[in-house]
């Protein structure tokens, strides 16, 4: 097993160097000239170059490439161009935001979403297997920022329950949870559909087993099959979790941009439209590590609850 | 019946695609719910390629002093929108870039990620762990992180929104593709049909293809619901189709500011996005079923 | 697991319901900037930043008077008690600087002040040069030219030539502590902890989310104590998201409420206040390439445009028809020849007698806009519009929205910047307070970039003169009677799209009280009460 942790481990720092490359060419392909927005408009050339040496976008693209993974490896993303402030700050902050988000969003899927799939496949065929079913298909379906614009129309506009936008990061922790609900339902939505639907889909796979189905004619109906099903229907539930984790974490943006929630897809939105290139670099960059990790987490957690991975 | 099994297994050998194909269509075609959203599907796709015909007005033309009517205004059932164009006219005609924008790519993921993935799972050795390694890189990015990343980085715009979007959904489907592959080519009965003599080029289609394209198919139908709401969605954010072109996602948007003067007209192109979206998930769930192919 | 979720459900529902207080008097302000607009001083977001930040934390030399409502707001003394021009050198000002004032962070307002402030914006060399502060003001202080200390309390402007634009333009330019500069070295620390004279202190600055404020309990002026006891300032560039946190109560006061909104705000029983002041909204045209470079096609897209429509349809009466720089009725207007009004017959006439007709199109142009900002009003909404209304006479426009800053920093660096090479026009909104902002940065020929904005560029002589002239005449009617001569021309020569004055829409919560709306782009929040 530490064989194969230190052998993904080992197998994502590639990976990660390979995704540091297509940002940068992605965040460079873009057009436009970066330094115009710190430099006056009766600035000299000279002035311009000395700028341009500052922010280290004199060199050619290569060199700059390697700059940036230098300082990266410092825990230096740069400077923000729109406000001058390090980008690790800026990143720092919203990710604290969008992991929140993501951690409730994933509560109430993971939850809603293994209880409903259990439920389904242990009535198969029944009412509340077809009402499950159905619920996770319009989980699935649903355009989250749709839903998100909904939701703001109901409970904010016409019931005045709750707030529509922001944070409220000047209340407590109360206040913050307020802000975080809408927010939560929306985003929760197509992760609780898609997790209802795996959770169903494994745990029949194993119930149609030979000896389930000779368990429960025993009268061993529930528990004992209960747990074997759960155990067995592990590590594919744990995969999906994982995904699902990672697109509500590195997915949040549509969700944060009808919310205005301070997240990194907010901050990453605002970046776009400003051209600000050091900010782009740096968020998606960040979120992509995550995601890698998260991956590598899940594998190596799958690779405990069934050895058989590992041997791959 | 077990001679008939038998003989349709002896006969599955010499004629495998076929009697397969022909069993999923039969299947097919006994689901209720697949049948009512295929046909949903075809209402849809019908009522999108048909759009110049069906819609009642231009989808461009709009009179602001009409703007924001109602559902079940006259001349204008399902109302008008901000700068005063017929609702239903545009929804029509935003389901052509919809529907295009959402199935292209996953089209272009299907060619190219079945090729590559394939290639990738039957070769083997360094190709494929060339292949595979490449796409992994891909894989370190959330869907929606790396189709807006793309899209923020090459502007908005149809043609960046497919490109976008086929550079997500790719590597999705070389993975599908080659651990599929993989699988199939160690199955016991492509060692029996070689051992029988079959040549490989025999091999590739019957067999492999066969057994390959089906859970490939399903995959990427999947991802189809996905599709449409991530370019529905790069348009909502100002990074898809540009106005004043008629888009489901960027109807949502421009509408959005209406929502507190009516809420049900801006809520008609998420409907239409949703429903959209469903059809293609009910339609990829019978599929499935059909296939008999477990996720 | 399912224990747990369920609790934590009903803890959320529970909370959902608690309602949270604010203190008593909290004016809660929902801007239109996409983030904080810069503490630095020498602030961005255009207007916006001037009126939330910029004149709340930090003065002018000179004020604008914005506590009535029924006027053009006039100049007062701000941190200069008195201002002369020099009999004996007109191209010197003498400022005589108020005493006992000081900074927020207790440090004395005094000459040395007023020149690091002046040195922080036009001394490239000094160590404490601001220069993203510098970029974005710099081009207003055009016929600043020189400072120098007379004693503790008084400073001379030098000005190259006789100009009377001096005091129109000291007004942009607001004075930052020293003290507090030398204390941190940075301007970026200096943002995070600002320190000016104005009646607002910034005691809370979280980037991109809000920026709270108490009253300056120090400020000089008593007559001008703000009420309430907090500030606090949120970017909310979605006007959907500003209505929604006003509505909810998450806010007390917005800046450009979606027009369509209006009515129901108004049954609700919110407040909607509005106003005329000095705004146009337009498309500024590049003069030296095609389409816009043929006065003809110029006078056509302005007969395509149905003004009416957008402003009563579209803006639900929040702005006025444009077919000038300034409005009818004011001083300036004069009686211009070209009287611009929605007329697609004529503009396509005219395009006719310019070559262009179904054998020759008009080129594609492609026009810079932005997604929000102050005094944009509703800019995609408005520029669709437009749009269909100038393809509807057979000139083709292709839309390029950016974020508002960006769009700000994009104009100044002209056209003729590699970045700007392919637009045709910018939709900024502009401001006429004064003879400068309306006239002299947009018409002269030596204001164009990099020196100031006459970005088109508009080169006519005729212009010079007069606007030459202007600026050498003290007396106000005589210098009105010049400046309506110039607009003529410019209404006739059509170097912009003329569209609409806006009519300064804000929503305000019904415990709001004690504001009274300026005829301006600025505000002062001194008086306001929140109940």
């Amino acid at each position: 097993m530490w064989v194969y942790a230190i052998r993904r481990l080992l197998l994502a720092v590639p990976t990660l160097i390979g995704a540091s490359l297509i940002i940068f060419a992605m965040v460079h392909l873009a057009p436009g000239d970066p330094i115009a927005a710190v430099m006056p408009a009766d600035a000299t050339q000279a002035e311009i170059e000395a700028t341009k040496k500052a922010y280290g976008f004199d060199k050619p693209l290569p060199v700059q490439y390697l700059y940036w993974l230098g300082r990266v490896a410092h825990g230096d993303l740069g400077r923000s161009i729109a406000t001058r402030r390090p980008v690790i700050e800026d990143v720092r902050d919203s990710l604290r935001h969008s992991l929140a988000l993501a951690v409730s969003s994933s509560l109430v899927a993971f939850g809603l979403g293994i209880g409903l799939g259990l439920l389904a496949a242990f009535r198969q065929g029944r009412v509340l297997d077809k009402l499950a079913s159905a619920i996770a298909v319009v989980g699935v379906s649903v355009p989250h920022y749709w839903a998100g614009i909904i939701l703001i129309i109901i409970f904010s506009v016409q019931l005045n329950w709750l707030p529509a936008m922001g944070a409220g990061s000047e209340g407590g922790l109360a206040e913050y949870l307020r802000h975080l609900t809408l927010p939560t339902v929306a985003l929760s939505l197509i992760p609780l559909g898609v997790i209802t639907r795996v959770v169903r889909s494994a745990a029949l796979d194993i119930l149609a087993q030979e000896f389930v189905l000779a368990l429960s004619a025993k009268g061993l109906w529930h528990r004992t099959v209960f747990f074997h099903v759960v155990k067995n229907a592990a590590p594919q539930i744990l995969t999906v979790l994982g995904l699902q984790f990672g697109f509500q974490l590195g997915g949040s943006v549509l969700v944060e941009a009808v919310f205005s929630w301070p997240g990194t897809g907010y901050l990453l939105n605002l970046a776009i439209f400003q051209r600000d290139i050091p900010v782009l670099q740096g968020v998606i960059l960040v979120l992509a590590a995550f995601f890698v990790l998260l991956n590598l987490t899940v594998d190596i957690l799958q690779s405990l609850v069934d050895p058989r991975i590992a041997r791959h | 019946m077990a001679i008939a099994v038998a003989g349709s297994v002896v006969t599955a050998v010499a004629h495998p695609p076929m009697s397969y194909w022909r069993a999923v269509g039969w299947r097919l075609r006994r689901d209720p719910i697949t049948l009512a959203a295929g046909g949903l599907l075809a209402l849809i796709v019908l009522a999108a390629v048909l759009a110049p015909i069906l819609a009642p007005h231009d989808p461009n033309a709009g009179s602001i002093r009409l703007r924001l009517a109602a559902l079940g205004t006259a001349d204008h059932w399902l109302g008008t929108d901000e700068q005063g164009r017929d609702m239903l006219s545009r929804l029509l005609h935003g389901g052509r870039m919809t529907l295009l924008a959402g199935l292209t790519p996953v089209l272009v993921a299907f060619v190219v990620g079945t090729v590559l993935g394939v290639a990738a799972g039957f070769v083997g050795g360094l190709p494929n762990h060339l292949i595979m390694r490449t796409m992994d890189i891909f894989y370190a990015f959330p869907a929606v992180l790396l189709a807006i990343a793309i899209s923020g980085s090459l502007g908005p715009g149809l043609w960046n929104t497919l490109i976008s979007l086929s550079v997500v959904f790719i590597p999705r489907v070389v993975r599908v593709a080659e651990s599929v592959t993989v699988q199939v080519k160690s199955l016991e009965f492509i060692s029996a049909a070689r051992a029988s003599g079959a040549g490989i080029g025999q091999i590739m289609r019957h067999h492999l293809l066969a057994n390959v394209l089906g859970p490939i198919l399903v995959f990427a139908s999947t991802q189809v619901s996905l599709s449409i709401i991530l370019a529905a969605g790069l348009s909502f954010l100002g990074l898809g189709v540009t106005p004043p072109a008629a888009e489901w996602g960027l109807m949502l948007n421009t509408l959005r500011g209406s929502i507190y003067v009516n809420a049900w007209v801006p809520a008609l192109p998420g409907v239409a996005i949703f429903l959209t979206s469903m059809t293609f998930n009910l339609l990829s769930d019978g599929l499935r079923d059909a296939m008999e192919i477990r996720s | 697991m399912k224990r747990l979720i369920a609790v934590s459900a009903l803890a959320v529902l529970a909370l959902v319901f608690a309602t949270s207080a604010f203190a008593q008097g909290h004016l809660r302000i929902g801007m239109t900037a996409s983030d904080i607009p810069y503490t630095g001083g020498q602030t961005d977001n255009g207007f916006e930043g001037f009126r939330f930040v910029g004149y709340q934390i930090y003065e002018p030399l000179i004020n604008w008077d914005l506590t009535r409502g029924d006027r053009l707001p006039p100049l007062v003394p701000g941190l200069a008690e008195s201002w002369e021009v020099r009999k004996d050198n007109p191209a010197r000002w003498v400022f005589k600087l108020r005493k006992n004032v000081k900074f927020h962070d207790g440090s004395p307002f005094n000459a040395d002040a007023v020149i690091f402030s002046f040195e922080s914006i036009k001394k490239r060399d000094a160590p404490h040069f601001d220069s993203y502060g510098s970029a974005q003001v710099s081009f207003r202080l055009t016929a600043l030219k020189g400072i120098s200390k007379l004693d503790d309390h008084t400073v001379e402007i030098d000005t190259g030539a006789p100009t009377s634009f001096v005091p129109y333009q000291i007004v942009y330019m607001v004075i930052v502590s020293p003290a507090q500069w030398n204390k941190v070295k940075d301007w970026r620390k200096f943002a995070e902890q600002p320190s000016g004279t104005g009646p607002f202190k910034v005691t809370r600055f979280v980037p991109r989310e809000r920026l709270e404020l108490e009253p300056n309990r120090q400020y000089w002026n008593g007559k001008r104590m703000p009420k309430v006891d907090k500030l606090t300032l949120f970017p909310m560039p979605e006007p959907t998201t500003r209505l929604a946190a006003l509505r909810s109560g998450q806010v007390d006061w917005i800046e450009v409420p979606p027009p369509d909104s209006i009515p129901q705000l108004k049954g609700a029983g919110f407040q909607v206040v509005t106003n005329s002041y000095p705004h146009n909204w337009t498309h500024t045209l590049r003069l030296d390439k095609e389409p816009w470079n043929n006065k003809l096609v110029r006078k056509a897209a302005n007969y395509a445009i149905d003004r009416v429509g957008i402003c009563k349809s579209l803006l639900n009466d929040m702005c006025i028809p444009a077919t000038g720089v300034a409005y009818k009725g004011h001083p300036w207007f004069g009686k211009p020849k070209e009287v611009y009004e929605y007329n697609p017959n004529k503009a396509r006439d005219l395009l006719k007698q310019a070559g262009y007709g179904p054998g020759k199109p008009v080129p594609k142009a492609v026009h810079l806009i932005s997604t929000s900002g102050s005094g944009q009003m509703l800019p995609l909404a408005m520029n669709e519009l437009i749009q269909k209304n100038l393809k509807e006479v057979g000139l083709e426009v292709d839309l390029q929205p950016v974020e508002w800053n960006t769009l700000l920093t994009r104009w100044r660096a002209g056209f003729q910047a590699p970045d700007n090479q392919g637009l045709n026009a910018w939709n900024i909104s502009w401001n006429f307070l004064e003879p400068w902002s309306g006239f002299g940065r947009f018409f002269h020929s030596k204001s164009v970039v990099p020196v100031s904005v006459n970005t088109m560029p508009y080169l006519n002589p005729e212009v010079d003169k007069l606007l030459d002239e202007a600026e050498k005449t003290f007396d106000i009617a005589k210098q009105d009677a010049i400046l309506a001569r110039i607009h003529e021309i410019i209404v006739d020569d059509a170097p912009w799209i003329f569209v609409a004055h806006d009519l300064n829409p804000r929503g305000l919560s019904p415990k709001v009280r004690g504001f009274v709306q300026p005829q301006s782009w600025f505000v002062d929040l001194t008086a306001a009460t929140v109940r």
